[in-house]
């Protein structure tokens, strides 16, 4: 399958179709890869994929990375089924155009949740959770796909969401936000989690603004609060659910169960979900005049 | 030096002892998850405030997410309040809490690092004290504990330190095998800390035996590099534009991951958090992977795209820090490697350049990147 892959990237860049060919790399350690940037053909060999390849490559697609992404006119990307949902949505934000991408399509068996976790195979005990309900693993918006792409049914709204999110919302109240409390005692805004998201696409974040300063930079209580659960909101109908967040937290918060609750409630109130349609807008941007407006009290 | 020898099965009982003697200890904690062996948790250890022996993970495990450093140098603090009457502003004291100490679980690399904090925090010779720092610093007393297992991502050898090094220790714990540690009294507040657990310790420790289990987990460290020419390579002017920045750092994404978990990074920013007519001047960490830290008011950034933010942080680390003060810039504890979510990796800048000083007529820049 990467060979074929190769090939074509080879062939992209001999060609000079694209400048640059987004894909993933060996890591400096056995049980990590890392993104990297394939500009010339005799590098193609570089290019790998397999479960430990986790990273969302969309996010260096996002308008965040104009200096990254300077000279070049057209990108070629390496994308599992999640991460091409991220593109599709970046296109239906005008965020990106899709002519200026060439998405070369993995199949995908599904990936490791955490690099420490990779034992030389993918099992029930490391696979993502996100990859257990997956329709996208053979990828839906591609220009190459190694082999023939089966019929795929992709139109139940409804995407399984981690158990965590379940035994979340069976708790109390209280006993919810002290859990709240006590992770996010080990927040200390990093923002990795805002950085790896391939949807957070603002010029200026708004805990970045300072007059007036809407957030409180400092990582207590009420500055940690209001920034996850600001970030929580503005990805409501947007998330695509790649688990980046979560991922790449520093200090093992789940910071995606936010994001896993809102997708829930984005499928039951509209029966959405983000990142399949290049022209569709997401629920909270848009309105219908049928609306069923059910959930106005 | 005073030797002593501990049942590691005691370590339970010497935070009981301590935490009767109203002291505030911090170990390495496991912290509770939502779904224990569900295929998306990890193991999530942290320097945590413990209230009883029989819920620690002192020994255990490699390196607790968060380094020590925040018990010296606070995610964030108040230095004073204000408040605006008439045309006057009122500044108004704040009360800190600076509670009497102790880090027990405190691994070499960690330990090593607080020389680096004091040198930026409390150097006599640069004039300046942070009091916040110093009270706290003054206050803390860290027990040490030779790593046994180090990781893929460790390195601490290739910054001349060591994994049972007792540099910056007060009391230092190494496993001599049979459940045995031995035990050195360092410093004078470790000395205190011995008194308090002398039911505990016993006789004298086994030199021979801590310097053998020292070796023999040194010799499992895999990530080595040289660091020696670092230093000079990069006060070669001509290196700054070196095209190995560009290369190496183009897929940094900009958080401040690595910096956060750093032991020895120290930046800090500071606001005013207003709510009408009064409020706090609050200190808090920052990052200078962050597109706005060097951000100008006339809208200029010199630190202008992502790598050269990374450049400046490998600079920090092993020219300006060292070229200022004796401490060392980076410890080896490979935080930032495991931290780093796109795999941005400082020993492999630290291998480049060792290889760009041993060559130096190698191609200075790749086309590609002008």
């Amino acid at each position: 399958m990467i060979e074929q892959i190769r090939n074509q990237a080879r062939l992209l860049l001999e060609n000079g179709d694209v400048d640059v060919v987004i894909g993933y790399a060996e890591g400096s350690d056995p049980t990590r890869t890392t993104p990297v940037f394939i500009r010339k053909a005799e590098d193609v060999d570089k290019l790998i994929y397999d479960p430990r390849c986790i990273n969302s490559l969309p996010l260096y697609l996002n308008k965040r990375h104009e200096y990254t992404r300077k000279g070049w006119k057209k990108t070629a990307i390496i994308g599992k089924g999640c991460d091409i949902r991220a593109i599709v949505q970046l296109i239906a934000e005008n965020q990106l155009k899709r002519d200026e991408i060439y998405i070369l399509g993995v199949p995908c068996e599904g990936v490791v949740s955490h690099p420490e976790k990779w034992d030389g195979s993918l099992h029930d005990g490391n696979r993502a959770s996100k990859c257990t309900d997956c329709d996208v693993m053979t990828p839906h918006e591609t220009d190459f796909f190694p082999g023939d792409k089966p019929d795929i049914d992709r139109s139940n709204p409804y995407e399984a969401t981690s158990k965590n999110v379940a035994t979340l919302m069976e708790l109390e109240l209280d006993k919810r936000f002290a859990f709240w409390r006590t992770d996010f005692d080990r927040c200390f805004k990093c923002y990795a989690c805002r950085e790896v998201c391939p949807h957070c696409s603002c010029n200026v974040c708004i805990t970045d603004e300072t007059t007036p300063s809407w957030i409180d930079p400092a990582a207590h209580k009420k500055g940690i609060f209001s920034w996850h659960l600001t970030r929580a909101m503005h990805l409501v109908g947007r998330c695509t659910g790649c688990g980046e967040c979560t991922r790449a937290c520093p200090m093992g918060i789940q910071v995606d169960l936010f994001n896993q609750r809102m997708k829930e409630v984005v499928q039951e109130s509209y029966s959405y979900k983000p990142g399949y349609s290049l022209e569709d807008k997401h629920p909270l941007i848009t309105y219908k005049v049928d609306d069923r407006e059910d959930f106005i009290k | 030096m005073k030797t002593a020898t501990l049942n590691k099965s005691d370590i339970g009982k010497c935070i009981d002892l301590l935490v009767q003697a109203d002291l505030r200890v911090i170990a390495p904690r496991l912290q509770p998850q939502l779904d224990e062996d569900g295929p998306d948790s990890i193991d999530v250890l942290t320097f945590t405030e413990v209230k009883s022996g029989d819920d620690h993970q002192v020994g255990e495990g490699l390196l607790p997410l968060n380094g020590v450093k925040e018990f010296l140098f606070a995610k964030h603090e108040p230095l004073f309040a204000y408040e605006k009457r008439g045309k006057k502003i009122e500044i108004i004291p704040v009360h800190h809490e600076y509670p009497q100490t102790v880090i027990i679980g405190v691994r070499p690399c960690d330990a090593a690092s607080i020389a680096s904090l004091e040198s930026v925090f409390s150097d006599a010779n640069a004039g300046f004290e942070d009091p916040f720092f110093t009270e706290r610093r003054s206050r803390t007393t860290f027990i040490t504990y030779s790593c046994t297992a180090p990781d893929s991502s460790c390195f601490c050898t290739s910054v001349n330190l060591s994994p049972d090094s007792a540099k910056g220790s007060d009391l230092h714990l190494t496993e001599i095998g049979d459940g045995r540690l031995h035990v050195e009294v360092i410093t004078k507040a470790g000395e205190a800390v011995a008194k308090q657990l002398q039911d505990l310790l016993e006789g004298e420790g086994d030199r021979g035996a801590r310097e053998k289990a020292g070796a023999e987990v040194t010799e499992k460290l895999t990530r080595i590099r040289d660091s020696a020419p670092i230093m000079d390579w990069l006060m070669d002017t001509a290196n700054f534009d070196d095209e190995m920045w560009q290369r190496l750092g183009e897929k940094c994404i900009g958080c401040g991951a690595c910096t956060f978990v750093c032991p020895t990074c120290h930046c800090f920013d500071i606001v005013d958090e207003n709510k009408g007519s009064k409020g706090y001047r609050v200190k808090f960490w920052d990052s200078c992977q962050f597109d706005h830290f060097t951000l100008h008011a006339s809208g200029h950034n010199p630190r202008d795209w992502q790598y050269k933010r990374y450049r400046n942080r490998f600079n920090c680390k092993f020219k300006i820090y060292p070229e200022k003060f004796e401490t060392p810039g980076c410890v080896g504890c490979g935080r930032c490697i495991r931290a780093c979510p796109v795999n941005l990796d400082i020993t492999e800048y630290m291998a480049e350049v060792a290889h760009k000083a041993a060559n130096p007529n190698a191609m200075k820049a790749d086309p590609d990147f002008e």
